[in-house]
């Protein structure tokens, strides 16, 4: 308040130095001198207009003008302008605890002030709805595109429609949603079938006198394989966008699972044809076994848990390279100290630092197999300041990607229901415009 | 012409306030004539456009512009005045804010703070639907509503609990209760925490016993060869199990419901923790022969086995235990969520490794199944060193599932916490809230205050609450008046006395009329509803309102009558003490709404001055003394006749009308009509009755208080005065409940909605409301000054840094404008 000079003694060029507005009610006297500088916003235009003496010009800028007491009403809010009066006096605005920070931007452009006048510590604040918002806008966006009323005319865009709605929205009728149970099953069955697999007991001898899997178990993992086959082909068919669905992390996922059955298959065709060596065959079919593994990524295709926990690790691939980083470090500086520790000892465990890495990471993780371990007095201490050390780098860049994880869990079912209630306040806004245009019509009608 | 309509308008303004509803066209024509229109919401002034309010003209705030009679504004809005063009409605003020920028921005926005149930109502009250939330907000409100109803649920639940456990059908029900309490709640007495504590030593050596039964020494052997228990340590057991199902049995017999009981988590651990015992036997006994068979040694030993439970019997003590249950069960979803994320390193981890270890020699990664083992220990970081890798390939995979289960274990127990502490925190509030219910109920029982129990009215639902409203919403728009008193007519002072007179006298007799059918109506009403809501509630107070509703009416008419000498006097007096009696609260609650508010200064004391003075105005100011004294007289030969119940009424509110204007009195009884005359503008065309009137202003009332000070000691509050003023409006805040339950619907709804503390701490502890009230005189004395003192005291300049004055000014300078109007259409007239 210091600032302000007194306007009193100024002789202003225009009249009166004092101007009374009326805010919804709250009125406040300002002074001429103190609005002109910021001469963009609203009562500067005021006042500039009012030294015009143009009612014509009040009533653009003002909702209502009272002669008698020279007094200019606005129709707007009282609380946020009494924040937003702060431009003039400090040059920064603070939002008044408890307003919604949309609805003051909203105000501040009804003042014609510009957003950058608002104060760091609440810029952050109103970002932080601001992305909000826009997650609930893409949501709004996804629903609103499901709901969409395919109004495409030919058939086979019906029927591709159908299809993609069919394999892509489980929530979207009763067929869908036998589908996507049916697909989860399937994982599963071929995943355990993985698995059960390279039980010794259960695997018969071939002709040659070498393991290999049950026929059963084959005859299944050929049924699932087909399953998700037929599910990938349907799905790229239906796809609206080629290109947009095979570069998909969840559609890689699925064509990974898929590849190296059929890899296996025509590379067992030329293998039995001799066209190639036979152990290259065996190799290379023992390489794309492991592939498979990837099937149990399809999983998160059902699991609204593992989204959010690839969405946190995306997010905080920082923090995990900070934690790879950390880890790092520690196992170097570790198995170095280790390794020259345990040197003394005729019966070492550690034999160069390449062996003991994998003690520093036992250690570190507080695993401890116990397949190696120090046996000098040095290298136990050594071993304890390892661990600890360990704990702490662990725990250290784990906390943040544990906030992404709970906050992004936390907020999603928020914003879920927000996404839906958004969708239904637009259709009601809709439904209320075209009746506004009913009445509107009526009216000219009856006029 | 214009000037003519301008001045009939006024007429009628004055004439709705003088309590005849208005004609429809000076409505329609006080909305034409104003552009904007001021609201006035719980004390906070608001000045919208009506062009805004018609943006929405479905919602409350909408059809006000459609009213266009007394009726229809009145049921929309809870009070108006045409020529402030103000209308009152008695809501939150903070949440009209945000609804009243939705009207202005098309955007509904909440205010942070406010509570999103409160918020709720709120926007029932003014017809607006909770869809058009900003989504913004929409998270917020949703989520806090759905965590409200939540909590909401789960009271009715406990308090469908509580009242479960009744005890009437059956026989010997007191001492079943007693027993029930003995045996369930540990905190009711002595003995029963006693029994706690011997049940948990119980509890405790019953499992050393079982651990030490296993070690090998102290163990015999049998004729089979086989081990078995030591016989001491088998009597030790035997009396154990002996309290247990001693114990469970006295439970299953003193409980009232015995299914619920069944079906009881901690009562299905007792059984379990029991039953293995009686079943070991059993096996034992019936098979004795074929003891040696494995098969059956082997079921014996599962139920030994299951003998373990009953640790788990230690939860019904551990409020701890129960909540780390509860945890459990609420976040399943994320217990599974980390079970799925293990599951699924497992599998990923296990197979890798198993890819790269399976050629090795000697490798114990035989299979993936087989290799689950390692890639669990792993993955948790215990790591026997029973299974590990020995290739490069093998340890690189090692180390990446270190790593890959450090994070995955970490990431969803942060939200099991989570849970875990707001369930516990939760908990502990429960335990307050139930120590505060039960001190409600104790204060009910005493029978020092008649409130509906609140929670019993929310786990009903609003809906009863608003039935019941609506219903007296009819009878008791008559007994609106004495809140449009309130809104006293500023300009009656220069109508002819005769008129005037007549008109009030026949309001006076109406109010009288209508006012005793309708309170009869309300009265059963509300004790229907009481009956509903309140079962504890004592019969002698019910008695009470009944009486008392009888008696006031007595007592109008008993003044009526007994002052009937000076007909015009007798008139006024039996007004005065209608408003006295019913509109006490809604002076009190204005006076306070005034105090609180110094945004609104102008409302209620100087109204209180004007509707005075216009009683009084036809008076001439000699003659007042005399009529002090006359009605010192009847007020005290009145006094001993009313009820103990009733006496305290009038004196409450006199005792605060007494302090409002002691200070009054005492300073600027005098000089205040020149102080005025003083402060306005200098050629008023101000006729001299309107002076006069400012002089009388304050007379009436003096001798109102004197009358009280008759009776309770005069002064100042700080002297020994406290004390008698004291008891009196202890009594005064039993009867206000009353009172506010009986005769005013408004009250009824702010009691509904007062928050319960309020309730308790004017019901139990007796003293605390009579701070309140007396605080409230004192708010009165205080006011009373900073009013007078602004208004006459000092001259206007020296005021100008207190707050009230902006709004001061105007609002005299308009009100003498106005009535400059009047006394221009009077001359006109002549």
């Amino acid at each position: 308040m210091w600032t302000i000079p007194k306007p009193r003694y100024r002789t202003s060029s225009c009249g009166e130095p004092e101007i009374t507005v009326n805010i919804g009610g709250v009125r406040v006297v300002l002074f001429r001198d103190v609005l002109n500088r910021y001469p963009e916003s609203r009562l500067a235009e005021l006042v500039n207009c009012s030294s015009a003496q143009n009612p014509e010009l009040f009533s653009s800028l003002c909702d209502d003008f009272d002669p008698g007491r020279r007094e200019f009403y606005f129709d707007r809010d009282p609380d946020a302008f009494k924040c937003i009066i702060d431009v003039y006096y400090f040059d920064e605005i603070h939002i008044k605890h408890g307003i919604c920070p949309i609805c003051f931007i909203k105000e501040m452009e009804f003042w014609k002030i510009d957003q950058s006048a608002l104060d760091e510590c609440c810029k952050s604040y109103l970002s932080e709805k601001e992305g909000e918002l826009k997650e609930i806008a893409s949501k709004v966006k996804v629903i609103l595109e499901d709901m969409e009323v395919d109004q495409s005319a030919t058939g086979t865009q019906r029927c591709q429609r159908f299809l993609w709605r069919l394999m892509e929205k489980p929530g979207s009728s009763f067929p869908a949603r036998v589908v996507a149970i049916a697909s989860f099953l399937s994982v599963l069955v071929s995943a355990v079938v993985m698995c059960v697999g390279t039980i010794p007991e259960l695997q018969v001898t071939d002709a040659e006198g070498e393991l290999v899997e049950h026929p059963t178990l084959e005859a299944i993992e050929m049924g699932c394989m087909l399953w998700f086959t037929a599910e990938y082909l349907l799905r790229l068919a239906s796809s609206p966008n080629k290109l947009h669905f095979a570069l998909s992390f969840m559609n890689i996922v699925d064509f990974m699972a898929i590849m190296p059955f059929y890899v296996v298959l025509s590379l067992t065709y030329l293998g039995t044809s001799s066209m190639m060596e036979l152990g290259n065959v065996q190799q290379a079919v023992q390489a794309l076994r492991i592939m498979r593994i990837a099937r149990v990524f399809k999983l998160a295709r059902h699991s609204s848990g593992l989204q959010t926990l690839t969405y946190a690790l995306k997010k905080s691939l920082k923090e995990l390279g900070l934690l790879l980083m950390y880890m790092g470090v520690g196992i170097f500086v570790f198995s170095a100290l280790g390794y020259t520790m345990e040197q003394s000892h005729p019966e070492t465990l550690f034999r160069s630092i390449p062996q003991s890495f994998w003690w520093a990471i036992i250690t570190m993780t507080t695993v401890g197999y116990g397949d190696i371990y120090p046996k000098t007095t040095l290298g136990k201490c050594n071993a304890a300041v390892s661990f600890l050390c360990g704990v702490i780098a662990i725990a250290l860049p784990i906390h943040p990607i544990i906030n992404n994880f709970v906050v992004f869990y936390n907020k999603q079912q928020v914003l879920e229901t927000a996404a839906k209630h958004e969708v239904e306040l637009m259709e009601l806004k809709s439904a209320g415009d075209e009746r506004r245009k009913n009445s509107d019509k009526d009216d000219t009608y009856r006029e | 012409i214009m000037e003519k309509s301008l001045a009939e308008f006024n007429k009628a303004g004055s004439q709705s306030t003088s309590s005849l509803p208005p004609e429809p066209v000076d409505v329609v024509s006080s909305k034409s004539c104003f552009r904007r229109v001021r609201l006035n919401v719980g004390g906070l002034p608001h000045e919208v456009l009506w062009r805004t309010l018609d943006r929405l003209p479905r919602t409350r705030l909408g059809k006000l512009q459609d009213c266009s009679s007394h009726e229809s504004l009145m049921e929309v809005c809870d009070d108006y005045n045409l020529d402030e063009n103000e209308y009152f409605f008695d809501r939150h003020p903070g949440a009209f804010t945000s609804i009243l920028n939705f009207y202005r921005t098309g955007k509904l926005h909440m205010m942070e703070e406010m509570c999103a149930l409160s918020f709720s109502q709120e926007l029932d009250y003014w017809g607006i639907d909770e869809i058009y939330l900003e989504s913004c907000c929409q998270a917020r409100y949703h989520q806090k509503k759905e965590q409200m109803n939540e909590e909401l649920k789960r009271e009715a639940d406990n308090l469908k609990d509580r009242e479960g456990e009744e005890f009437d059908n059956t026989c010997c029900a007191e001492k079943r209760k007693k027993l029930w309490d003995l045996l369930e709640k540990p905190s009711s007495s002595v003995a029963a925490k006693i029994l706690a504590i011997i049940s948990i030593l119980f509890i405790v050596l019953s499992t050393i016993a079982l651990s030490l039964n296993t070690l090998p020494e102290l163990q015999g052997t049998d004729e089979f060869g086989q081990s078995t228990d030591n016989p001491q340590l088998a009597h030790v057991e035997a009396v154990c199990i002996a309290w247990f199902t001693m114990e469970y049995l006295l439970r299953f017999l003193s409980s009232p419901n015995k299914w619920k009981f069944f079906k009881g988590p901690l009562n299905v651990i007792d059984l379990l923790a029991i039953l293995p015992y009686y079943v070991t036997i059993f096996l034992t006994e019936s098979n004795k022969s074929v003891l040696q068979f494995q098969n059956v040694r082997r079921v014996v030993q599962i139920f030994r086995i299951m003998r373990i439970l009953r640790i788990l019997k230690l939860a019904r003590h551990s409020t701890g235990l129960q909540s780390l249950g509860f945890t459990l069960r609420r976040s399943y979803n994320e217990l599974g969520l980390l079970i799925l994320f293990l599951a699924m390193g497992i599998m990923i981890f296990s197979s890798l490794v198993f890819f790269a270890e399976k050629d090795e020699e000697d490798t114990k990664f035989k299979s993936i199944p087989a290799s689950f083992w390692w890639a669990t220990i792993t993955m948790t970081t215990v790591g026997y060193g029973d299974i590990y890798p020995k290739t490069l390939l093998g340890k690189i995979v090692g180390g990446l599932c270190c790593i890959a289960g450090v994070l995955v274990i970490a990431l969803p127990i942060p939200i099991i916490v989570n849970n875990f502490s707001e369930f516990y925190k939760e908990q502990k509030r429960q335990e307050k809230a139930l120590k505060r219910r039960e001190a409600l109920e104790r204060a009910k029982r005493n029978g020092s205050i008649v409130s509906m129990n609140l929670k019993e009215a929310f786990a009903r639902s609003a809906e009863l609450m608003d039935v019941v409203v609506e219903k007296n919403d009819r009878p008791h728009d008559n007994h609106l008046s004495p809140s449009r008193w309130k809104w006293s007519p500023k300009r009656a002072v220069s109508e002819t006395s005769s008129n005037r007179s007549f008109i009030v006298q026949d309001l006076g007799s109406e109010n009288k009329g209508r006012n005793s059918s309708p309170q009869k109506l309300n009265v059963q009403k509300l004790e229907e509803m009481y009956n509903q809501m309140a079962k504890t509630q004592s019969q002698p107070n019910l008695n009470a309102k009944g009486s008392r509703v009888g008696k006031r009416r007595d007592e109008i008419e008993l003044g009526t009558i007994q002052d009937h000498g000076p007909p015009m006097l007798g008139t006024t007096d039996g007004v005065g003490d209608m408003k006295s009696l019913s509109s006490i609260d809604s002076y009190i609650s204005c006076a306070t709404d005034f105090q609180e508010n110094s945004r609104f200064p102008q409302s209620t004391a100087t109204d209180l001055c004007h509707n005075e003075s216009n009683r009084s105005s036809h008076n001439p100011a000699i003659a007042l003394p005399q009529h002090s004294v006359a009605k010192t007289g009847q007020q005290s030969t009145r006094a001993p006749m009313l009820t103990p119940i009733i006496v305290p009424k009038p004196s409450c509110s006199e005792n605060a009308r007494r302090f409002l204007f002691s200070g009054n009195a005492s300073k600027s009884l005098f000089s205040k009509g020149g102080c005025r005359n003083e402060k306005e503008p200098g050629p008023s065309p101000l006729s001299d009755s309107s002076i006069l009137s400012d002089h009388s202003l304050l007379s009436p009332e003096v001798s109102v208080y004197t009358t009280a000070s008759s009776r309770t000691p005069p002064k100042s509050p700080e002297s020994t005065t406290l004390a008698p003023t004291v008891f009196t409006f202890h009594d005064s805040s039993i009867s206000k409940y009353i009172d506010a339950d009986t005769d005013d619907d408004e009250h009824l709804r702010d009691i509904s909605d007062a928050s319960p503390t309020d309730c308790l701490l004017s019901g139990s502890s007796p003293k605390r409301s009579i701070n309140i009230n007396y605080q409230r005189a004192a708010n009165h004395l205080e006011a009373a000054q900073k009013m007078l003192g602004q208004n006459c005291l000092f001259p206007r300049e020296g005021i100008c840094g207190v707050p009230h004055e902006n709004h001061f000014g105007p609002e005299i300078g308009r009100r003498q404008k106005g009535e400059r109007v009047r006394q221009n259409t009077l001359d006109k007239s002549h």
